[in-house]
């Protein structure tokens, strides 16, 4: 007789625990409008996610896939997403023949590193200085080296705390083009910056 | 003769133990070094860390292993050595399992188990790297990452 009285509560309730979604996964856009992909996996199946507001969702720990617009992606994520940290920027710095002078265009493009770590609340920045294949492996070694320390003391002069600049020296070992040795090749001669 | 050899056997033997405690020393170092840095809190945020919880504050580091934890009005934000970026919105638990970087050749591998909550993360160098060096566990299923932009919500 319980039983009887119960039964329809008690179908209701697994039903709803059956239907009851478990996780939800949406790939977004990338800031140019593109994006990768995921692969969601679970033991049953698994369900990939390959274009912008894709989405996909587990129920019964089954992956199915789903739909979900703009508007329920702000209502579920907004928070997180108000919470995104600013994103990390890259940045190359050109300089004159086996030197530690940056190009006159990289003179320029320097103020807009130092406005990109201003702008942040705190701050990450690593400098890797980089040679072309002219010169003796130890010479370009030596001159990598003080390329990122140049910057960073310039970084430093200009008030960015020293503790949060990372320096680091590749010599010719990282050609953003590939050359033979002893080529001079301006697009090597360079510092890569990152501030995150 | 048969003393002095055993006196270089043990100073052998010493220096032998010596190297081995300076290299399970640096790799011991090495798991321990930063892996992320807290870059937004607002709200109730907090890290536990060996069993310690600590309220989360910008400019912290963070560790492999840590667990991050939002209260019902919390978010925060973080970016990893590898430009990876994650943020976590209200009650959500967050442990940063496992992650290696090497920033030379900019592979790596990364586990985030998100146990529940939102979370937005946006891929760095690991996945970019190597596709599918980056995962997240959820209860329920495993989300292998290439390179992309992606939010996960999980239902406690």
């Amino acid at each position: 007789m319980i039983i009887r009285r119960i039964a329809p509560i008690l179908i209701l309730f697994v039903l709803a625990s059956c239907s009851s979604r478990q996780s939800l996964f949406v790939v977004l856009p990338n800031a140019d409008g593109s994006s990768g992909a995921v692969t969601i996996e679970t033991d049953q199946k698994s369900v990939l996610l390959d274009h912008p507001y894709a989405a996909g969702e587990v129920r019964k720990g089954v992956a199915a896939p789903v739909q979900v617009d703009q508007t329920q992606v702000q209502q579920i994520f907004g928070n997180a997403l108000a919470a995104q940290p600013v994103l990390p920027s890259h940045f190359v710095l050109y300089f004159e023949k086996d030197s530690d002078v940056l190009t006159p265009a990289s003179k320029r493009q320097y103020e807009s590193v130092f406005d990109d770590i201003k702008r942040r609340p705190v701050y990450e920045v690593e400098v890797i200085g980089h040679t072309d294949t002219m010169g003796t492996q130890p010479h370009n070694q030596q001159l990598s080296m003080s390329r990122a320390e140049m910057i960073r003391d310039r970084l430093v002069h200009d008030g960015i705390n020293p503790k949060s600049i990372s320096v680091a020296g590749r010599g010719s070992l990282d050609e953003a083009v590939k050359t033979a040795d002893q080529v001079t090749e301006p697009r090597n001669r360079r510092v890569e910056i990152t501030v995150r | 003769m048969n003393f002095t050899n055993r006196f270089w056997h043990t100073a052998e033997c010493f220096a032998f133990i010596l190297a081995m405690l300076a290299i399970a020393g640096s790799s011991a170092n090495a798991d321990n070094s930063q892996v992320a840095q807290i870059k937004t809190v607002s709200g109730q945020a907090e890290i536990v860390r060996n069993g310690a919880r600590a309220a989360a504050k910008i400019g912290d580091p963070l560790y492999e292993k840590d667990t991050i934890e939002t209260g019902a009005d919390g978010s925060i934000g973080i970016t990893f050595i590898d430009n990876t970026v994650m943020s976590g919105g209200p009650n959500s638990q967050i442990v940063l399992e496992d992650y290696k970087f090497n920033s030379s050749d900019f592979k790596g591998s990364m586990l985030t188990d998100m146990n529940r909550g939102t979370v937005s993360m946006i891929s760095g160098d690991i996945a970019r790297s190597t596709p599918g060096a980056m995962k997240v566990k959820t209860p329920t299923a495993i989300l292998a990452v290439r390179g992309t932009s992606f939010v996960i919500e999980v239902k406690p």
